[in-house]
């Protein structure tokens, strides 16, 4: 990729990453390192540097540090005697099915909730899912108000979440914390956004109205200036 | 590209005239376009010399994988293991999630395999919006002819409108799934409007959006929906090598690379769905580009090898505003949200030279021409403009903390504080306007194959307006999900195999073509691996 070979004259920064002693120009992320380091990728990558996918997970240990810890490869620049090894995506086990389409009376949304998510009640407080989380967010708070019911206020806490599923990995009570924040997100939006003005765009065009003219003189291009 | 004004004394000139005047720009758009769009620079397009569209042009690095022969003999898939499903959906992205949703809720069987991992695409990377037609003083009608003119008038009208009149159900769709969307008033949830605002080249305010990370919002519903739906099986890293065809040339399903265990899978379907995106790891002309790793044409090359046509596949969107420095960070997109909301583009010498919100391909190409007419901004040997975030934060402030919130994140990890410093910016190659011609169900030419997203051509023209490309890969990967559960059960494939190699392989002869060039290319040179090393042969 551009910009990412080592220059002549320039002292590389030298790191672990997954076994391998790679140096790697200073100012790249992680991520680029490997592939400057003409190291094979084809996976834990994604959008390659917005931060957004959550596909590049890390483990990351830097000199003089006792606990390493977790980050996307994108987004951390590489620094001299770093120890780095990508977390694969496992397959996650999947107790936590529901039906958005069937979560019919909101007046039982904590029961909902305790019955998709049992373990949620029965967070340790251990805050492993906050030091995990690579955008800060405070994952536990967001589970105790889940298991409480305020859905709204724990959907608003997982605003910036990017699915990198690095709390499921962190909690030892198997909460899945990444999904309980999607359930309330998800819950939040198909039980209560209602837009006035697109229900009434709806009602219209159901009523055959908002027809389209593919003939409309809008829709011609203008005319060939003359030759 | 030409010289330019070094970063300091821009910077000095920007600071001294900010807000930047206006300079009128003496080019017409048809001109501009011809003189500087990079689809039209000389040696930018070669014609075809094999398949269904021999003699269409399309650029050099996208022919050399639509000439190139297939990666598999019939000796590769003998003995391979066979899964079974009603439906196959090629690609993980929205579109691929869309259809396997709309398809599995139909009754079908569905495989949904992907190359990365479900969900690693450019929908996630999708910023802005989506497009769809519900204000008062909108309406489908403008929406269609908007997006028509915006496409320079090549694009299908059918599918225009299959598209613009699904707007405002795939929205309700999308909200069913789970997704949010701004509203004027937050606490109006019920009965309140949504948030609007004009994306380029529109009439009408009708841009919805979730904050600035919308592809983000709408895929995090699309994932969770896919894996909690039974009747969705999910291949993480199995990327198609070669379409499967039947004795009678319809498409069976797909051999797929099992990246996880290294050996070759068959999926045997009565219908394909092509979802695979864009090009953008191309890099076409050179250009840096905002898609994901994954952006390779996988799918043209498979769908055109095998029948399918294709359509304004020599067109190209480079979105104006991509990093242009610092290096490490360049081709990363700067949201249109930023012009949207106000901000201004200006060269080196201090001065506005085009309307920020005229359509991305006049946009991207006034750019290009201040860079070769040597108005550009030279720092640390990166070529390009300034984005003027600091005076947007001083006509609106708080505007880049609450509002616009992927942008400061990207000035952070850039190093600079974007309400003092403009960001440095040059077009960079965002999306593929054409593709693999489809119908209004999505159907291709090809009997069996269907495709919807990025990989398709024909709903946007030569020019795809801000906010389409999430409306498209809804709408038709609902419509493609939708025909085919419905054809999967009439059909069933017979006699499977690489039925279509043969044929495509003395096409290739009869063009003089070489055989030794093999194609999908499935990761950029960058990756350090080749499809062939994968398949443990030397490249």
């Amino acid at each position: 990729m551009p910009g990412s070979e080592i220059g002549g004259e320039e002292k590389g920064v030298r790191l672990v990453f997954d076994g391998h002693a790679i140096e790697a120009r200073p100012g790249l992320s992680l991520l680029q390192a490997w592939i400057g380091a003409g190291l094979p990728l084809t996976e834990n990558v994604g959008c390659l540097g917005q931060g957004v996918c959550g596909a590049c997970r890390v483990l990351v240990r830097r000199t003089g540090e006792r606990i390493a810890g977790t980050a996307l490869a994108c987004e951390v620049v590489a620094e001299e005697g770093m120890q780095v090894a990508f977390i694969d995506h496992f397959p996650a086990r999947r107790p936590h099915a529901y039906d958005l389409e069937a979560l019919g009376d909101s007046w039982s949304i904590p029961e909902q909730i305790d019955r998709v998510f049992p373990e949620a009640r029965h967070c340790r407080h251990c805050s492993g899912c906050d030091r995990a989380c690579p955008k800060g967010i405070e994952v536990q708070r967001m589970v105790n108000l889940a298991a409480e019911g305020q859905v709204f206020a724990a959907a608003g806490l997982f605003d910036h979440c990017v699915m990198c599923n690095l709390c499921v990995a962190a909690c030892p009570e198997h909460i899945d914390p990444a999904h309980l924040g999607q359930f309330a997100r998800r819950m939040s939006a198909a039980l209560t956004l209602r837009p006035a003005d697109l229900m009434q765009r709806l009602h219209e065009i159901e009523g055959g109205g908002q027809r389209i003219d593919p003939d409309a003189p809008g829709a011609q291009p203008p005319a060939a200036p003359p030759a | 590209m030409s010289g330019g004004l070094p970063y300091d004394e821009a910077m000095r000139a920007w600071a001294a005239a900010a807000p930047a005047p206006e300079r009128a720009c003496p080019l017409a758009v048809p001109e501009l376009l011809k003189g500087f769009h990079p689809d039209h620079r000389p040696g930018g397009l070669v014609p075809l010399r094999a398949g269904p569209d021999a003699g269409a042009t399309v650029p050099p690095e996208l022919a050399a994988l639509l000439e190139a022969d297939s990666l598999l003999e019939d000796i590769d898939i003998a003995g391979a293991p066979i899964l079974d499903a009603d439906v196959l959906v090629l690609g993980g992205g929205g579109a691929g999630c869309v259809a396997a949703l709309t398809a599995a809720r139909a009754g079908a069987r569905v495989l949904l395999a992907t190359k990365l991992r479900m969900g690693d695409g450019n929908t996630v990377m999708a910023e802005g919006g989506i497009q769809a037609a519900v204000g008062a003083e909108d309406s489908l009608q403008r929406h269609f002819e908007d997006t028509l003119r915006a496409g320079h008038f090549a694009a299908d009208r059918a599918l225009v409108a299959a598209l613009v009149g699904d707007g405002p159900d795939c929205i309700r769709w999308l909200i069913r799934q789970g997704m949010g969307f701004d509203l004027t008033d937050e606490r109006q949830r019920m009965g309140g409007t949504l948030l609007r605002r004009k994306p380029g080249g529109a009439t009408a305010a009708r841009l919805l959006s979730y904050r600035d990370f919308t592809g983000l919002e709408m895929m995090r519903a699309l994932r969770e929906a896919v894996l909690l739906t039974p009747g969705i099986a999910l291949l993480d890293r199995h990327p198609a090598l070669e379409l499967l065809t039947d004795d009678r040339g319809r498409c069976g399903g797909a051999a797929l690379q099992d990246l996880e265990q290294g050996r070759l899978v068959l999926a045997r379907a009565g219908a394909t769905i092509l979802a695979t995106g864009g090009a953008g790891r191309l890099h076409l002309a050179g250009f840096p580009t905002s898609n994901h790793y994954g952006a390779t044409a996988d799918g043209l090359v498979l769908a055109y090898r095998a029948g399918a046509r294709l359509r304004e596949a020599d067109s190209f969107q480079f979105h104006p505003t991509g990093i242009a420095w610092p290096p490490h960070m360049e081709g990363a997109l700067v949201s249109e949200a930023a012009r949207s909301a106000g901000a201004r583009l200006v060269n080196a010498r201090g001065e506005r030279f085009v309307a920020e919100l005229a359509p991305r391909d006049v946009v991207a190409s006034a750019m290009l021409r201040e860079l070769a007419e040597g108005r550009g901004v030279v720092r640390d040997g990166r070529h390009g403009l300034f984005l003027d975030t600091p005076s947007l934060e001083r006509e609106q402030p708080g505007i880049l903390s609450q509002r616009l919130l992927t942008l400061s994140h990207l000035a952070r990890r850039a190093g600079f504080d974007p309400a003092r410093e403009p960001f440095l910016v040059r077009p960079t190659l965002h999306y593929q306007n054409g593709g693999v011609a489809i119908d209004s169900a999505g159907r291709t030419a090809l009997p069996g194959l269907l495709a919807a997203g990025e990989v398709t051509g024909g709903l946007h023209g030569r020019n795809r307006m801000m906010g389409n490309a999430l409306l498209e890969l809804v709408a038709f990967g609902r419509r493609a999900g939708a025909a085919a559960a419905a054809g999967a059960r009439a059909e069933r494939p017979r006699n499977l195999g690489l039925n279509h190699l043969a044929g495509w392989r003395r096409g290739l002869l009869a063009a003089g073509l070489d055989l030794g060039r093999k194609a999908p290319l499935l990761f950029p040179p960058y990756g350090n691996v080749t499809a062939e090393g994968l398949l443990g042969r030397a490249a």
